[in-house]
C-alpha cells in the first residue's frame, strides 16, 4: 500500500472538491474494495477522503419528478440497510435478494451502495501486478484472453479485456431500471441510467465507469413498478455461498392472468456492465408465461454470445438460469 | 507461568453429572449405556459450571505483560500520521497511526488485542471480525484512521467480568472450532448476527423477503447461510450451527456422540 | 474430590477451549516481544531462470526500511538442512514463480509492504515446464524406492479375459493447504540462540531442520508452537520462511515478525499435487474382482521430489490376484508438493473408489455388497494379518444408520422438485503407527490435593492433543483431569512425534500411558511395601508423604507391532442434491462411520472426521488451484478464487465410530484419526452425483459446469 494522505470529509460539497482537485486521490467509503486493491498495489492513491460520515443514507419514497413513487438510496447508506428497508423488501425484492446474494454479512455492512457499483472487476490478471492487464495498466495486455478464463466475459469483450464486472446489486438495478445521480464540483446533478453507467471495454477498459472523476454518487433512484409480485435473483456459483458468480440473473415479470405484459432479464457475470436483454424481454410480451416461452428469452439472449476459451459451459448455464430464473419470478420463490 | 501451558481446568461435565446423578455416574461412563441421557441432562443444565470455571481459565490465560503499554508506544517516523480516539472493549483509546494501518493491526500491533486474527487480510475469511457501532465488520479492510469516535468490541471484549458471553460458551460446549485460529471472528460475527436476526433482517435463503415484521427464524439454514462470510478450514461448521441455534433457540442442542 | 479413572473415553469439552474462545490462545504472531521489527518477503514474476538484477535503491530510502536482503547479501545457509521447497535465498536461479526472492525488513508492517513493491527485478527467463498436460508424457519412475513398481499377477492378461472392466481415467487438481493461519514466525535471538515463534506441526523436526539450515546446533534453536491455527500437512515439514525470519531478525538484531501473505501461500508451502489415475477394474460376473491396476502420473518440483502415495489403498482395500501399482512423475517449475490431509490416500481413493462404484453398477450389483465381496482376509500387499478391520462394519452399521435401503440403484429415479437426489458410498483407509515420543511427568502434592504436569513437545493443531493427554495423564495417574496440567509445543520438553500422519494419538498417548507407568512403578518401588490392590501413583504420593516426584519415559511402539497390518478404515455415505436447471450439487447428508481403535475423547474425535469430511467435500466440489500454463503463476490466489468450503456448502454431518479394541496396533489400542476421515469422501461424492444425475465427474472438482 502506498502512502496516502487520510482526510475525514467534513461536508458534500468540500469532500467534491477535495477529489476533484487531484486525480489521485479516491474517495473512501466502505473500503472493501479500494482497501483490497490498495494492498495488492492495484489502486494506488495518494490522498483518501473520508466520505462515510457525511450522510447520504436516506432511503425514502421519491414525491416528484420523473420517478415519483419510486424510492432514492443514498450513495452512502450500507448495503445491509438498502437490502432490508421495509420499502425494497416490499417494492424491490429483487434488489434485496440480489445484495443479500453478494458478499457477507460484514461486507455488507461495510459496503455503500455508491462503492457497489464501483467495484472492479476480480479478474486474477487484473489483481496480481506481475501479470500484464490493460485495465490495471493500459498497454500491457489482457493477461486472461488467452489464459484462465473460466470466470470471463461471454458478452461484449474486446480485445484489450475480457472482464466480468462483480456487483449482483447492480444486476437487480439494471433489471429494474434504476436511475444513479451524481454531483460534481459545481454542484451541478447528473441523472445516469443505470444501463448507461457501466461501460464495455472497448479500447479503453481501464474506464469501467463512466463516472467522471470528481463526481459522487449521491443517490440511486428506483422508479415504481409492478414487479414486486414476481421476481427473482438467481446466483449460480461455484460454492454455496460468498463466492463471484459463474452467472446471475435478475429476474422480472409482470402478468396478467398467465399471459407477460412486461419481462425485465439482466445477467451477472457474463460482461464487463450487468448485460440486460431488451430483445428477450420484448419478445416474452404478451406471450404466456411457459417454459418453452422462458426458452426461446433464453435462446435470445444467449444468441449473442461469445465465449472464450474455457467459459463456453456459461452459454448452457446462462441459458438454463434465465428459464429457471423466470419461472421462480412467476412462483416469487426458489424452486 | 509459560503463556503456552494448557489451562488447568476442571472436567465440567462429567462434575456436572456427577453434582446431579452421582450414583448412574459409574455406570454411565462404564457402559455408555445412558449417554444420550446424560448429554440431554448436561445440556439442560446448561453452561453455569463453565462459566465459573471460566474465571480460573482467564487468570490463568493472561498472557503476561511484558510489552510496553501502548501509550510508551512513540510514533517514530509515521507516515502520514492520523491521530484517532475511539473505545476498544469499553475503554477510552487515543492511538497516532499510519494512515495505512488497518484496524486489525492497530488492535493486534498497538493495543496487544491480538484475539482478531489476520487469515487473509483481504474480506475473503471472517478471521478479522469485530463489531464496531455495533455491527459486525472486518477489521482488516477498516482503516484504523476512518474509526475516529466509534466504538469496537472484539473477542476480548465479549465476556463480562470472567462469565462466558453465550455464544463462547455454546462454542466450547459444542466444539465449534479445532484450531481456534477463526474462532474469534466466528463469535464475533455469531454475536452480531443474532442481533441483526433480532432486527428483522433477511438473507439470501430466506423464503419470503417481502415479510419484513418481526424478527428473522433462523433455521439451520439461514445460519449456515448468515454465518458463510467466516471461513473454518478445519470444518467445524455442524459444531458451529449447533451453538448458534443454541443461542438462538435458547433450547439445547443434543449432542449425539455414536458408536457401535 | 474424589479421584476418577474414567476419564479416557468421556467427551469433554477442549481442555483449550476457553483459551480459544476468549481470543487468548497465543498463535505464532501472537506472542509478545519488545520492539519489533516487521518483514515482508518478496518473491519472483518468473516461473525458471535467473536474476538478472534487483534494483532495490528506492526501497531502501522508503520510510522506515531496515534491511533489504536477497541472495546477494544473505548469509551461508544449509540449503540440505532440512527445510522443504528451497527458497532460501542463496543462489539467483529461479525454479517456480513465486519462489522468495528476498525480505525486506522495516519499522511497521505498512513500511515494509509498501518498501516490498517498489523493488524492481530483471530476469534472464528461460521456457518454464507449467503445463502439465505437456510435460505429463515424459514423467520418470520416482526416485522413492516406495513408489516402485508394485505388481502382482498379470493384470493385463486378467483384463483382457475380464466381460466386467472398467478402465478410466481420474483426475485430481492441484490443491493448496490454506490453514486459517498463515505461516509465520516471530524470531528473536539471545547471543547465539535464536527463539522461534511459529507453527510446527513436527517441534522437534522444526528444530533440526531451522538450526540445520542456520548452521546452529539443535539446542541453539527454539521453537515455541503451542497453538496452531491449522496445519493439515504444510506445517509439518518445515518451509524458508522459519529459517528467513531468524535470518531477518539477525541482521536487525531485533525481533522480526514474518508473516506470509494469504497469496504469498500458493508458493511458499508446497501444496497438494495434480494426479492423473488411470484405474483399471476386472471382475467376474458374480462380481469376484480379478484384477486391480492403478497407474499414476503427477509432478514435482524441478530439482526436488515428493510424490503422494495414491495407490495405497489400492494396494490394500480389495483382494484380487492380479494387482498393479505405478508412479510417475515429472518435474516442473513449481513448488515442491507435500503432505497434504490424507496424502495420496484422501486422492487416491477417489479414483478407486469412483472405479469401484462404476464397476459395480455394470455388475448390476449393490456397491456395498460389491466391496465386501471383494474383502481380503489379511493385507493384500504383505500377506500379514490386520492388527484389526473393520471395513465390512463400516460399510454395514453405516448402511443400516444412513437408510441406504432408500437409494434406488438407477440415475435419475429419486427427483424432488427442481433437484436430483442421490446417494453414494465409499470405503477407505489410513494406516495406524506409533512413533517414539519421550514425556517427562512430575506430581506435586500440597495436603491430599495431587497434581501433575505432564510435558512432551508435541503438537495440537485444532486436533485435541492437550485434552486427550489431559485424559490419559488422569486415568493412568487416578487423578482428576482438573489436577493434570499438559504443557505441548515446545521444544525444550521431551522431544515428540509430530502431530503428522495421524501418529500424534497413539505417539503422544501411549507415551504419557508409559511416563504415568513409570512414575507409579517408581512410586511403588520406592515405597518398599507390597499392595494387595495396586495404588494409583496419586495414592503413592500421599501415602508415602512425599512432596514432589518426577521422571521421564522414552516411549517406543510395542516390538511386535510389524507382525501386523494396522488401519483405520471407514465407510462413507453421500446424499447430494443436484440442481436440475444449473447442476450446482449440494451435499443434503454425509456420515462417516470410522473403526479407528479407542476412541480417547468422542467429542474431539467427532471433529476430528467431520472435520475431514469437510475437506473431502471441498475436495469434491470446490477446490482447485489453477496454474497460468504459460507463466505457471496461480491464478487461484487469493481465498476468493480458491473455494474453501463455506458455512452454506455443508448440511448435515453425522460421525459414528465402531467400537473396536485393537490388541495389536499398540499398548492403548488407539489408532489415529485426522486423516482418515478425509480418504475416500469425495468418491461417496462422486458417486451420489452419479446416482442422482447419470452424470460420472471422473475430474474433480465437480462444478457447476461438469454436471450440466
Amino acid at each position: 500500500m502506498r502512502p496516502f494522505t487520510y482526510t475525514r470529509a467534513t461536508d458534500v460539497a468540500s469532500a467534491i472538491r477535495l477529489l476533484s482537485q487531484n486525480p489521485n486521490a479516491r474517495f473512501l467509503a466502505g473500503g472493501t474494495n479500494l482497501l483490497d486493491l490498495m494492498k495488492e498495489d492495484v489502486e494506488r492513491p495518494n490522498t483518501l477522503i473520508d466520505i462515510s460520515e457525511l450522510g447520504l443514507t436516506d432511503i425514502k419514497s421519491i414525491a416528484s419528478g420523473s420517478n415519483k413513487g419510486g424510492i432514492s438510496l443514498g450513495g452512502l447508506g450500507k448495503n445491509t440497510d438498502a437490502a432490508n428497508h421495509p420499502l425494497v423488501r416490499q417494492h424491490y425484492p429483487l434488489l434485496t435478494q440480489a445484495i443479500l446474494a453478494g458478499a457477507s454479512g460484514q461486507l455488507r455492512n461495510m459496503a455503500t451502495n455508491g462503492g457497489n457499483l464501483l467495484q472492479r472487476t476480480r479478474c486474477p490478471y487484473f489483481y496480481e501486478v506481475a501479470m500484464p492487464c490493460n485495465k490495471r495498466e493500459p498497454g500491457t495486455g489482457c493477461g486472461a484472453k488467452d489464459g484462465i478464463n473460466r470466470m470471463h466475459a461471454i458478452f461484449g469483450w474486446s480485445d484489450q479485456c475480457v472482464a466480468v464486472y462483480p456487483s449482483d446489486m447492480a444486476v437487480a438495478l439494471a433489471a429494474l431500471d434504476a436511475v444513479v445521480t451524481v454531483r460534481n464540483a459545481s454542484g451541478q446533478e447528473r441523472r445516469i441510467p443505470i444501463l448507461d453507467f457501466h461501460r464495455l471495454p472497448d479500447n479503453q477498459p481501464e474506464k469501467d465507469t463512466n463516472l467522471v472523476h470528481g463526481e459522487l454518487i449521491t443517490a440511486i433512484e428506483l422508479p415504481q413498478n409492478r414487479l414486486a409480485d414476481k421476481s427473482y435473483y438467481l446466483k449460480v456459483r461455484d460454492r454455496a455461498s460468498y463466492a463471484f458468480a459463474l452467472v446471475s440473473v435478475a429476474a422480472a415479470l409482470e402478468t396478467e392472468g398467465n399471459t407477460i405484459k412486461q419481462a425485465r432479464i439482466a445477467m451477472g457475470g457474463v460482461a464487463h456492465k450487468p448485460w440486460r436483454s431488451l430483445k428477450a424481454e420484448a419478445m416474452l410480451v404478451g406471450k404466456e408465461a411457459t417454459e418453452a416461452n422462458f426458452k426461446q428469452a433464453a435462446d435470445a439472449v444467449m444468441a449473442d454470445a461469445k465465449p472464450l476459451a474455457h467459459n463456453a459451459f456459461k452459454v448452457e448455464l446462462g441459458n438454463r438460469s434465465i428459464v429457471l430464473a423466470l419461472q421462480m419470478a412467476m412462483k416469487g420463490s426458489k424452486i | 507461568m509459560d503463556e503456552h501451558e494448557s489451562p488447568e481446568l476442571t472436567e465440567d461435565e462429567k462434575r456436572l453429572f456427577a453434582n446431579l446423578m452421582p450414583e448412574d455416574l459409574n455406570e454411565i461412563l462404564d457402559t455408555g449405556v445412558n449417554r444420550r441421557h446424560f448429554l440431554k441432562l448436561m445440556t439442560l443444565a446448561g453452561g453455569g459450571i463453565l462459566a465459573a470455571q471460566s474465571a480460573v481459565a482467564e487468570q490463568l490465560l493472561t498472557r503476561p505483560s511484558n510489552v510496553p503499554s501502548p501509550t510508551e508506544l512513540a510514533p517514530f517516523s509515521l507516515d502520514n500520521a492520523v491521530n484517532v480516539s475511539f473505545k476498544v472493549n469499553g475503554t477510552a483509546r487515543k492511538l497516532t497511526v499510519d494512515s495505512r494501518m488497518t484496524l486489525l493491526d492497530a488492535l493486534r500491533e498497538r493495543l496487544d488485542l491480538t484475539g482478531s486474527k489476520k487469515g487473509c487480510d483481504h474480506g475473503q475469511c471472517g478471521a478479522c471480525t469485530v463489531i464496531v457501532n455495533g455491527h459486525r465488520v472486518l477489521s482488516c479492510l477498516t482503516l484504523t484512521a476512518s474509526c475516529e469516535g466509534k466504538t469496537v468490541q472484539t473477542i476480548e471484549g465479549l465476556a463480562q467480568n470472567d462469565t462466558l458471553h453465550p455464544v463462547q460458551e455454546a462454542f466450547l460446549k459444542h466444539d465449534g472450532f479445532q484450531c481456534g485460529f477463526c474462532t474469534p471472528g466466528q463469535i464475533c460475527s455469531a454475536v452480531a448476527m443474532l442481533d441483526e436476526a433480532k432486527k428483522g433482517q433477511a438473507s439470501y435463503v430466506t423464503e419470503n423477503v417481502r415479510q419484513t415484521t418481526g424478527p428473522a427464524k433462523l433455521s439451520n439454514e439461514e445460519i449456515r447461510e448468515r454465518m458463510s462470510g467466516n471461513i473454518c478450514r478445519c470444518g467445524a461448521y455442524p459444531n458451529i450451527v449447533a451453538a448458534i441455534q443454541e443461542v438462538y433457540s435458547g433450547k439445547p442442542v443434543e449432542q449425539i456422540f455414536r458408536s457401535v | 474430590m474424589k479421584d476418577t479413572n474414567k476419564a479416557v473415553g468421556s467427551p469433554i469439552s477442549r481442555i483449550d477451549g476457553i483459551a480459544k474462545v476468549t481470543g487468548k490462545a497465543p498463535y505464532s504472531m501472537d506472542h509478545p516481544v519488545t520492539n519489533p521489527a516487521y518483514a515482508i518477503l518478496f518473491k519472483s514474476t518468473i516461473a525458471a531462470g535467473t536474476i538478472r538484477e534487483i534494483d532495490s535503491a528506492a526501497a531502501e530510502k522508503a520510510p522506515g526500511v531496515l534491511a533489504i536482503i536477497t541472495h546477494k547479501n544473505a548469509p551461508k545457509l544449509n540449503v540440505k538442512g532440512g527445510l522443504r521447497g528451497g527458497a532460501l535465498l542463496q543462489s539467483p536461479e529461479v525454479e517456480f514463480f513465486g519462489q522468495n526472492i528476498g525480505i525486506v525488513v522495516a519499522e511497521t508492517f505498512e513500511q515494509a509492504r509498501y518498501a516490498s513493491r517498489l523493488i524492481n527485478v530483471t530476469y534472464d527467463k528461460k521456457e518454464p515446464k507449467v503445463d502439465f498436460d505437456k510435460v505429463a508424457d515424459q514423467a520418470r519412475m520416482p526416485k522413492d524406492k516406495e513408489k516402485a513398481d508394485a505388481k502382482r499377477g498379470d493384470v493385463q492378461a486378467a483384463l483382457g479375459q475380464a466381460t466386467y472392466k472398467v478402465e478410466e481415467v481420474y483426475e485430481t487438481p492441484i490443491e493448496h493447504h490454506h490453514p486459517m493461519e498463515p505461516h509465520a514466525a516471530i524470531a528473536e535471538w539471545n547471543g547465539d540462540k535464536v527463539t522461534l515463534y511459529s507453527s510446527a506441526q513436527i517441534v522437534n523436526g522444526a528444530q533440526s531442520a531451522a538450526a540445520a539450515t542456520l548452521n546452529l546446533q539443535p539446542n541453539q534453536v527454539r521453537i515455541v508452537s503451542p497453538y496452531i491455527g491449522g496445519g493439515f500437512g504444510s506445517k509439518g515439514g518445515q518451509w524458508a520462511n522459519l529459517a528467513l525470519a531468524a535470518v531477518a531478525a539477525k541482521q536487525v538484531n531485533r525481533p522480526v515478525k514474518l508473516a506470509l501473505t494469504r497469496q504469498q501461500m500458493v508458493n511458499s508451502v508446497g501444496l497438494r499435487q495434480h494426479n492423473r489415475q488411470k484405474v483399471s477394474l476386472a471382475a467376474t460376473g458374480d462380481g469376484k474382482l480379478t484384477a486391480l491396476a492403478h497407474e499414476i502420473t503427477t509432478h514435482c518440483a524441478i530439482n526436488d521430489e515428493f510424490v503422494e502415495p495414491c495407490g495405497d489403498c489400492s494396494k490394500i482395500m480389495y483382494d484380487t490376484p492380479n494387482s498393479l501399482i505405478t508412479y510417475r512423475v515429472a518435474p516442473m517449475n513449481l513448488i515442491l508438493p507435500t503432505y497434504t490431509r490424507g496424502p495420496g490416500k484422501s486422492t487416491g481413493s477417489f479414483a478407486l473408489e469412483s472405479a469401484m462404484d462404476e464397476l459395480a453398477y455394470k455388475l448390476k450389483m449393490d456397491p456395498i455388497a460389491f466391496r465386501i465381496k471383494n474383502e481380503p482376509e489379511r493385507d493384500p500387499s504383505n500377506g500379514k494379518p490386520w492388527s484389526s478391520r473393520t471395513t465390512v462394519q463400516c460399510l454395514r452399521e453405516g448402511a443400516k444408520a444412513f437408510g441406504w435401503e432408500k437409494r434406488k440403484p438407477e440415475p435419475r429415479q429419486n427427483s424432488q422438485g427442481n433437484y436430483w437426489i442421490g446417494y453414494g458410498v465409499s470405503a477407505g483407509t489410513y494406516p495406524a503407527h506409533q512413533r517414539p515420543t519421550s514425556a517427562s511427568v512430575k506430581l506435586t502434592r500440597a495436603g491430599e490435593t495431587v497434581t501433575a504436569i505432564v510435558e512432551l513437545a508435541a503438537a495440537d493443531l485444532g486436533t485435541g492433543t492437550y485434552t486427550i493427554l489431559t485424559q490419559t495423564a488422569a486415568d493412568a495417574l487416578g487423578l482428576a483431569v482438573q489436577h493434570v496440567k499438559v504443557k505441548i509445543g515446545d521444544s525444550d520438553l521431551p522431544p515428540a512425534a509430530g502431530a503428522v500422519g495421524s501418529v500424534g494419538a497413539a505417539s503422544y498417548a501411549n507415551a504419557v500411558n508409559d511416563a504415568c507407568e513409570k512414575i507409579t512403578q517408581e512410586l511403588l518401588t520406592k515405597s518398599g511395601k507390597q499392595f494387595f490392590v495396586r495404588p494409583t501413583a496419586a495414592q503413592l504420593m500421599r501415602s508415602e508423604k512425599l512432596t514432589d516426584y518426577q521422571t521421564r519415559v522414552d516411549s517406543k511402539p510395542p516390538e511386535n507391532t510389524e507382525e501386523f497390518s494396522a488401519h483405520s478404515f471407514n465407510a462413507n455415505f453421500a446424499e447430494v442434491a443436484v440442481n436440475k436447471s444449473t447442476g450446482m450439487v449440494r451435499v443434503n447428508r454425509f456420515l462417516a462411520v470410522t473403526g479407528a481403535g479407542k476412541i480417547l475423547n468422542p467429542k474431539t474425535a467427532r471433529s476430528q472426521i467431520i472435520g475431514g469430511n469437510v475437506w473431502g467435500i471441498g475436495m469434491a466440489l470446490t477446490e482447485e488451484s489453477v496454474v497460468d500454463p504459460r507463466w505457471g503463476n496461480f491464478v487461484t490466489r487469493s481465498l476468493g478464487d480458491y473455494h474453501v468450503p463455506a458455512n452454506l456448502d455443508i448440511g448435515h454431518l453425522d460421525a459414528i465410530f465402531i467400537n473396536e479394541t485393537d490388541e495389536h496396533v499398540n499398548t492403548l489400542g488407539v489408532k489415529g484419526i485426522g486423516e482418515v476421515g478425509i480418504v475416500a469422501v469425495a468418491a461417496a461424492v462422486a458417486n451420489a452425483v452419479f446416482n442422482a444425475t447419470g452424470k460420472r465427474v471422473r475430474e474433480l472438482p465437480i462444478t457447476p459446469d461438469k454436471v450440466l
